[in-house]
């Protein structure tokens, strides 16, 4: 987990990223700087997020609330690269991911960033091993057990060769879990990761994400208060703003 | 595991969706395969045809015809001219450029004389070169022999059909030829089965008996040339011979083959521009059927370039499946094609075509690009696709 930025072909020499580096005394892994989005709805214009701030530390596990439509998911997928800000700036270890292309944001998302989703979203042709295995496919990278190391850290090894539809959904999801940690990121995203889940498995997926903080910074967005105690800290959003 | 494995097991799922794809690209291979094929055995047959003339040049004096004309009635023409050619002249036919191509260089005599109280016409020819040129005839009894000094004096000769049967004649029959004062006394060495053609109607002997018969030694009336090849410059043979004989006339036989091939070529556009409209029928439905796979699958593509895909790779996937099912179609459709032609050519075109492997390259080829092509949009749609958006709306 101390790879980083090795791993990255694109980030393994700042110098030649088109990102620019800001000075970050206090070691934050993330900062969002000033961060507004905004989205065109037919002539209306409507802004999602109002001029955000926020630091995220490394090896921190982070959980956003807030109510629907205060742009908690808006602002998962910005610090992920799924989408860009409309103003302001996002930095990933002091480098400006908004001034990367689009070719380099989405080597350095792959390479740094992992998803784990609400509906788990795994390809339902592919096994789970496979569907652990596309990040690597996608990065060229060769599978040196990491697949199989990921699986197991989620307790899914002996399921491996079976697909989406043959696993329960806790299962599916620990799949989703996998695949989000196969490369190593130093960041894992977790959109409402227990909102298709009962009780007591939702409860598994969060202990599990917690045993993955500490070695990678995780940010849970979820409206469950119960879950998000489970988090070293809570930063709700009102409105397009942060009212931690 | 791979990019194409992930097309590969994506493809597997979806079996019966892209049938549809690949049948229509199977209908425009096997319309093109069975067009090819049926109309390469027809252009083969043709010159296979064009060979059976035995002659595909004719040497002949230039006769020049003059309109006569009385006033404003025309009273017939006056043609002028040699109207022989001298044997002794006819090796300078080996001294043209072309010379290898000439395979048979038959001369040949015609005239008319009496056979007992029928006017029949007579041909002179070189039995040896006869043979060479026309060996599809069917004699019965045997060929004539070369006219040699032990048979010069009672030469042999062949009939042709139509006259053999209402002058009794056969193998074996002898005969007296005369004209004026000069007989030729002659025996049947047999008869030639009908061809259709004017030997039906004549006696056949050697050239020098006919020389001598006719009164015309050491001429000939024409000479009959065999350039053997499919492909060779007989356009190009006429006027080297024509240069070499000056006041001949070299005519090439090919006029009556490229009437035919006219005919052949003209088919086969329309056939081929039916297969080729076929194509691209076949085209827009597979960029359809993957435009409706695509919408299909936004949200795996969204997932995909979630977890890392990049452009390249998203279009690289779809062009590799459009690729499968170009060559899949292909495949099926060359099989396909190729059985239909064997089936249709007979009746169509009255020949047996082989199975052209050698255009399998080639139809693959084109069902390949076909089906990349057929990609293109579909991949646009895929590279629209934002993994944020449509995550979010599922």
């Amino acid at each position: 987990m101390s790879d980083y930025p090795e791993n990255s072909e694109t980030s393994s020499n700042p110098e030649n990223l088109s990102g620019s580096l800001i000075e970050n005394p206090v070691g934050n892994l993330i900062q969002v700087k000033d961060a507004t989005k905004k989205y065109r709805l037919g002539h209306n214009e409507v802004e999602v997020l109002h001029g955000i701030n926020l630091e995220i530390s490394e090896g921190e596990f982070v959980s956003i609330m807030g109510q629907s439509g205060s742009g908690k998911t808006t602002l998962m997928n910005i610090i992920g690269m799924l989408d860009r800000p409309t103003d302001g700036s996002i930095l990933i270890k002091d480098i400006d991911i908004t001034k990367k292309s689009q070719k380099e944001l989405v080597d350095f998302r792959r390479r740094t960033v992992g998803f784990v989703f609400q509906q788990f979203h795994l390809i339902p042709s592919l096994t789970a091993y496979e569907n652990v295995a596309l990040p690597l496919v996608f990065a060229g990278d060769k599978d040196d057990g990491a697949v199989k190391g990921a699986l197991e850290r989620v307790g899914l090894a002996h399921r491996m060769n079976h697909k989406p539809v043959e696993l329960s959904g806790g299962e599916q999801q620990r799949v989703a879990i996998a695949r989000a940690v196969v490369m190593k990121p130093k960041i894992l995203l977790a959109d409402e990761p227990t909102g298709a889940l009962d009780a007591n498995t939702g409860s598994m997926i969060i202990s599990l994400l917690k045993s993955l903080a500490g070695e990678m910074t995780v940010i849970m967005v979820t409206h469950n208060r119960e879950l998000a105690e489970h988090s070293d800290r809570i930063v709700y959003l009102k409105d397009g703003n942060v009212a931690e | 595991m791979r990019l194409h494995t992930l097309v590969l097991k994506d493809i597997s799922r979806r079996k019966t969706k892209l049938g549809l794809a690949v049948l229509s690209v199977v209908v425009a291979a096997a319309a093109i395969v069975a067009v090819v094929t049926t109309f390469s055995a027809a252009t083969e047959g043709l010159y296979e045809e064009s060979n059976q003339f035995g002659a595909n040049i004719i040497v002949r004096p230039e006769v020049t015809n003059i309109p006569l004309v009385e006033g404003s009635t025309s009273i017939g023409s006056l043609s002028t001219g040699e109207n022989y050619i001298e044997e002794s002249e006819i090796p300078k036919i080996h001294t043209i450029q072309n010379n290898s191509n000439l395979a048979v260089v038959a001369p040949r005599l015609y005239g008319v004389a009496k056979l007992g109280d029928s006017n029949v016409v007579v041909m002179g020819v070189d039995p040896e070169k006869e043979k060479t040129l026309k060996p599809w005839w069917k004699v019965q009894g045997r060929w004539m022999a070369a006219n040699t000094s032990e048979n010069s004096e009672k030469p042999e000769v062949m009939v042709g059909s139509d006259i053999a049967g209402p002058l009794g004649l056969k193998e074996g029959t002898p005969i007296t030829l005369s004209q004026g004062n000069i007989s030729v006394e002659a025996q049947v060495a047999g008869v030639i089965e009908s061809t259709g053609g004017n030997e039906d109607g004549y006696v056949i002997l050697p050239l020098a008996a006919s020389q001598y018969l006719l009164s015309k030694e050491g001429k000939v009336s024409s000479l009959e040339v065999r350039a053997l090849c499919n492909d060779c410059p007989v356009e190009e043979i006429s006027r080297q011979i024509e240069e070499v004989f000056p006041g001949l006339e070299a005519r090439s036989m090919s006029q009556i083959v490229e009437t035919e091939m006219a005919v052949v070529e003209h088919t086969e556009s329309s056939a081929m521009a039916v297969s080729i409209i076929t194509l691209l029928v076949s085209t827009l439905t597979v960029a359809s059927t993957m435009l409706a796979s695509v919408n299909e699958k936004l949200k795996e593509i969204g997932i995909m370039r979630a977890v890392g895909a990049s452009d390249r790779q998203v279009v690289s996937m779809l062009l590799f499946e459009g690729a499968i099912i170009g060559i899949i179609g292909g495949g099926i459709g060359f099989a396909i094609g190729t059985a239909a032609s064997a089936i249709a050519a007979p009746m169509l075109v009255s020949v047996s075509p082989p199975t052209m492997w050698e255009i399998l390259p080639g139809v693959a080829g084109i069902c390949i690009v076909t089906g990349m092509i057929a990609s293109i949009i579909p991949a646009k749609r895929a590279l629209g696709v934002d993994p944020a958006e449509v995550l979010r709306s599922v």
